[in-house]
């Protein structure tokens, strides 16, 4: 019954997305303006549809209905609760059902907030989300249907995928990325709408900004909370692999960040068209392309999700997505030249758009190193990696670049800076950096890559903080304010500048963290007897026993567990086990982490004898990583801080006045 | 001039259309072996039943090395293919099962239920012969001709078609 | 700020750079055995895993090559033989990166020429310089004052 609602559910809203493509269409070329009112609430039940469809597939994975084959295949009678909930999005056939709770959400929340907005774009807007969603809705209604029956039904199910049972990131990493990918299509669509009405002046830009703010700091957090997923669950001691879905991810994100900075330009000084449109086109192409990868079977991947006929129908989807936006850009060429006022070359534009040329260059690098082992094996059949190494290598000069850009770019003017506005302000900051830089050298670090990062950071740092500190007394002089209450000011009336800087401080956070974790880790591999004692850096780790019992949620699962204790800068005991779960050949690893401030203390199992009690262990010291996690946090808050409206200005009615006095506003 | 520009759209559509359309019908996992061609690993290892077998006593004859584990699901689906290839070559080729790691007392109740039809099934407890093939996980099945060069590999379970085929290459028909 | 200063710290900064290359460069000291396998383990690929490196690989696999790798070492291979040993079994796609150096450059190129391509483009594109305006004296010392107070 539920899942026959289910399915009828996804039928219909492909249904009202095909009649809202059409009723958007007609309204955009002077039919009826009543169809846009009807479009919008078609996509609004699209969104409800869509909505009953993961409300059904809940229930049936919650009550352990073996009748759908999603739930036969992703779910057992001793499946948890919470674990059933989430596995909505565990596997194929359900994440596209949740794709599209969330793409008809983002296309019915652009079009209820601009309801009365518009006009000339509105239409081709709705009619491009819509059609973006007919895919998916399509997808579900034939190759990929997930309310599909077994026949005949079994008794008990095969259980979730062991890698997603044994954390709670399970249900926070799929939405935030999800939230990310879907809402990147509704800048898309404002791209393609401004090139169809030929409205390709800065007012799409403007629009646009905190439709793309929104979802990119869902897919920056998604991202991070996947690095951080994968570091607690896998074992290895690392938290990102360059694996091909990974990088996927990465990608969007990529070319959204550059379309963020680019458009500030674009904003301000005017020009840069083409390359707008162009790089909300590769946002939104690349999302595709993700979910390709992922989907497909066509490269190997932890994230794989089983070959499937799905794989085709995303590929048309992107060719066709590709190459009608490119022939609309192509058709209006004409309009995207031109424009902008020139700067020089050592200017906050010039900076800006060497910011795009490292994005690009990072997209660029990071897509060919994925492709490559699929161009080796179509053209000559053999098999190449193109792994951590390699991309380590080749991405780490571009990102130590960036990261210099991230210093320099806020302190440049617009227009063209004088060599006497750079001294002034780089030099202070450069001088620090070299003193912190020689002191590290001096008291005994030695590994490049922590050195080096640390020292830009102090640079960068520098010179945000100077940055701060002169537009904080500047104010603080000109309008007779404490420094206090001016910096205050200053920063929540120039929500958009000081949330920037928040977020590039989180960056410089995250880079620091990453260099000093990967250069200063240290980890051995040791084999314990219960009561043997083992020494890592400053720690000491005793084994005191080895247990091997069922988990208390779930029976079915044998759990092997070494009880530890440690001594050192953190203390305390730690459990580190290998679950054996029925549908998985090998044993799960869950590693043990005791997370600090300076460090984490990271113990896997490697391998046990039941019979002396004897555990073989990875031990790590992993220094700085909460850093990492802390850094996009911050990054997190501060493009919140950036977006958050401001308090308008209220218009104050006067009388007219006998004397002159001057009226004053609240608000900038 | 001005027509040139809509060359663009085909000129970055296609090659990515195509790259990526190549992937389907390809494993991803699967990788090409550098041993077709080249003569077989040399090796002497104690088997299931207690004996040393070594690739001395397999000269002279073809053989097939298949890799395979209780623990492996598509092993289950090839195992009759297996067993009925022995049954009617078992004079004119050699069939040698490698275990990947596993257990002796599993491989022995696969066998128990799936049927065992007599030929050697070597232990490979630390995975060095595995290594010494190439192998990234079971089931993968090896073709050696009578002078002892591989001649074909096959990734993942074999099918009746497949078997045929690849019996074809180190000189085997019917 | 002193006429000096921008000197020093750009002289820092080369002075550091300096000593960074030299320190990774520099040291002419042989790696150790151990160090030697732990770099060959990171280059290896594990056999079945996705995509880690034999050094992070828990699998039994993994450690078998890297019980091999020691073997190898202490017999007195050579890091490229230790290398062909196992792209002999494996072919090219047990080693994490490509081995031909095409495939390194290729990145670094098209970057440098974008790069390359944008300072172009700017240099074409330079703001037309503007009239000097004729400051009085008077408005020139307040000026000077103002922007001395700012970055005082």
């Amino acid at each position: 019954m539920i899942p026959t609602i289910g399915h009828a559910s996804v039928v219909v809203g492909l249904a009202l997305t095909v009649y809202a493509v059409v009723a958007f269409v007609l309204a955009a070329r002077g039919a009826d303006p009543r169809l846009v009112t009807s479009g919008r609430r078609a996509v609004i039940g699209s969104f409800a549809a869509a909505g009953v469809g993961c409300v059904a597939m809940t229930i049936s994975l919650l009550a352990h209905d073996f009748s759908v084959l999603y739930v036969a295949e992703n779910n057992a009678s001793t499946t948890p609760p919470f674990i059933s909930a989430i596995s909505l999005w565990a596997a194929l056939e359900g994440s596209i059902l949740f794709w599209a709770l969330l793409a008809t959400g983002w296309a019915a929340l652009v079009l209820w907030r601009h309801r009365d907005r518009h006009p000339a774009l509105m239409p081709w807007v709705g009619a491009t989300l819509a059609s973006v969603n007919v895919f998916f809705f399509a997808v579900m209604v034939w190759p990929g249907n997930p309310f599909l029956r077994t026949a005949p039904m079994g008794t008990e199910g095969l259980g979730p995928n062991a890698l997603l049972q044994n954390h709670p990131f399970m249900a926070l990493h799929p939405p935030l990325l999800y939230l990310g990918y879907t809402g990147l299509a509704v800048p898309f669509a404002f791209g393609i709408a401004a090139l169809i009405t030929r409205r390709l002046d800065e007012e799409w830009l403007r629009i646009v900004r905190r439709w793309t703010l929104i979802p990119w700091i869902f897919l920056t957090l998604g991202i991070v909370a996947g690095a951080w997923w994968s570091y607690e669950v896998l074992g290895w001691g690392g938290y990102w692999a360059w694996d091909p879905v990974e990088n996927a991810a990465l990608l969007p994100w990529l070319t959204a960040t550059a379309f963020i900075h680019s458009s500030m330009v674009a904003e301000r000084r005017g020009g840069l068209r083409i390359w707008s449109v162009a790089l909300v086109i590769a946002t939104f192409v690349l999302t595709l392309v993700g979910t390709f990868l992922t989907r497909s079977g066509v490269v190997a991947s932890v994230h794989s999700f089983t070959q499937s006929a799905i794989g085709p129908w995303f590929l048309a989807a992107i060719l066709i997505a590709l190459a009608g936006a490119l022939t609309l850009l192509v058709w209006r060429l004409p309009q995207l030249i031109g424009g902008g006022r020139p700067s020089g070359t050592v200017s906050r534009e010039s900076a800006f758009l060497f910011n795009n040329v490292l994005f690009l260059g990072l997209t660029f690098a990071i897509l060919f190193g994925t492709l490559l082992p699929l161009l080796v094996g179509a053209t000559s059949g053999d098999t190449i990696s193109v792994g951590a190494p390699w991309f380590n290598t080749v991405t780490a000069p571009i990102f130590i670049a960036l990261l210099f850009l991230m210093g320099v770019g806020p302190a440049l003017p617009w227009g063209t800076a004088s060599w006497a506005t750079v001294r002034e302000r780089f030099t202070i900051p450069l001088l620090a950096a070299v003193l912190v830089t020689a002191a590290a050298l001096a008291l005994g670090l030695r590994n490049a890559g922590s050195v080096g990062t640390l020292g830009l950071a102090i640079f960068v740092g520098g010179v945000m903080v100077d940055e701060v500190r002169r537009g904080a007394l500047a104010r603080a002089r000109s309008r007779d304010e404490d420094p206090a209450t001016a910096f205050w000011r200053l920063t929540t009336r120039n929500r958009r500048r000081y949330g920037g800087y928040t977020v590039h401080l989180g960056v410089l956070v995250m880079a620091v963290a990453v260099a000093v974790s990967s250069g200063l880790a240290i980890d051995r591999t040791v084999t314990v007897e219960p009561g043997e004692t083992a020494r890592i850096g400053a720690y000491e780790i005793t084994h005191q026993r080895l247990v091997v019992e069922p988990l208390a949620d779930d029976a079915r699962v044998i759990e092997t567990r070494a009880e530890i204790t440690y001594a050192g800068p953190q203390s305390g005991s730690l459990g580190t086990a290998l679950r054996d779960y029925p549908n998985s050949p090998t044993a799960i690893a869950t590693p043990a982490v005791r997370t600090s401030l300076a460090e984490d203390l990271y113990v896997t199992l490697l391998a046990s004898d039941p019979e002396t009690g004897a555990v073989t262990l990875h031990v790590f010291v992993n220094p700085l990583v909460v850093w990492i996690w802390i850094g996009g946090a911050i990054v997190g808050i501060g493009s919140a801080f950036a977006i958050w409206p401001e308090r308008r200005a209220r218009p104050v009615t006067l009388e007219q006045p006998q004397a002159v006095g001057a009226p004053s506003t609240e608000g900038a | 001039m001005r027509r040139l520009r809509w060359l663009l759209v085909p000129i970055l559509v296609v090659p990515l259309g195509w790259l990526l359309f190549t992937g389907f019908g390809r494993d991803p996992r699967e990788v090409a072996s550098p041993l077709i061609g080249q003569p077989a690993p040399s090796w002497s290892f104690s088997t299931l039943a207690g004996n040393l077998l070594s690739t001395d006593d397999l000269a002279g004859r073809p053989y097939v090395v298949n890799f395979w584990a209780s623990w492996c699901g598509p092993c289950v689906d090839e195992h009759p293919i297996l067993t009925g290839t022995h049954e009617t070559f078992g004079d004119e080729l050699t069939m040698v099962g490698v275990l990947y790691q596993d257990a002796a007392t599993d491989a022995e109740a696969f066998l128990a239920r799936y049927g065992d039809s007599g030929y050697a099934h070597v232990l490979d407890p630390d995975g060095r012969l595995a290594i010494d093939y190439g192998v990234t996980g079971p089931p993968e099945t090896f073709f050696v001709d009578a002078d002892g060069i591989i001649r074909a590999k096959q990734f993942g379970p074999l099918t009746d078609a497949i078997m045929a085929e690849r019996l074809a290459v180190i000189g085997l028909d019917g | 700020m002193r006429s000096w200063l921008p000197a020093v710290a750009l002289g820092g900064l080369l002075a550091l750079l300096a000593l960074g290359a030299v320190l990774a460069f520099g040291s002419g000291a042989q790696p150790s055995a151990s160090e030697r396998t732990d770099a060959l383990a990171r280059e290896l690929r594990c056999p079945d895993c996705q995509g880690l490196s034999v050094a992070d690989s828990p699998t039994r696999s993994a450690q078998e090559i890297r019980r091999q790798i020691d073997e190898l070492v202490a017999g007195g291979a050579r890091d490229a033989d230790v290398r062909s040993h196992f792209v002999a079994r494996y072919g090219q796609w047990i080693l994490l990166a490509p081995s031909s150096p095409a495939y390194w450059l290729i990145p670094f190129v098209v970057v440098a020429a974008a790069a390359a391509g944008l300072v172009a483009w700017l240099a074409r594109r330079q703001p037309p310089v503007a009239d000097a305006v004729a400051l009085s004296d008077e408005q020139r010392r307040c000026l000077h004052e103002e922007v001395e107070a700012l970055d005082a």
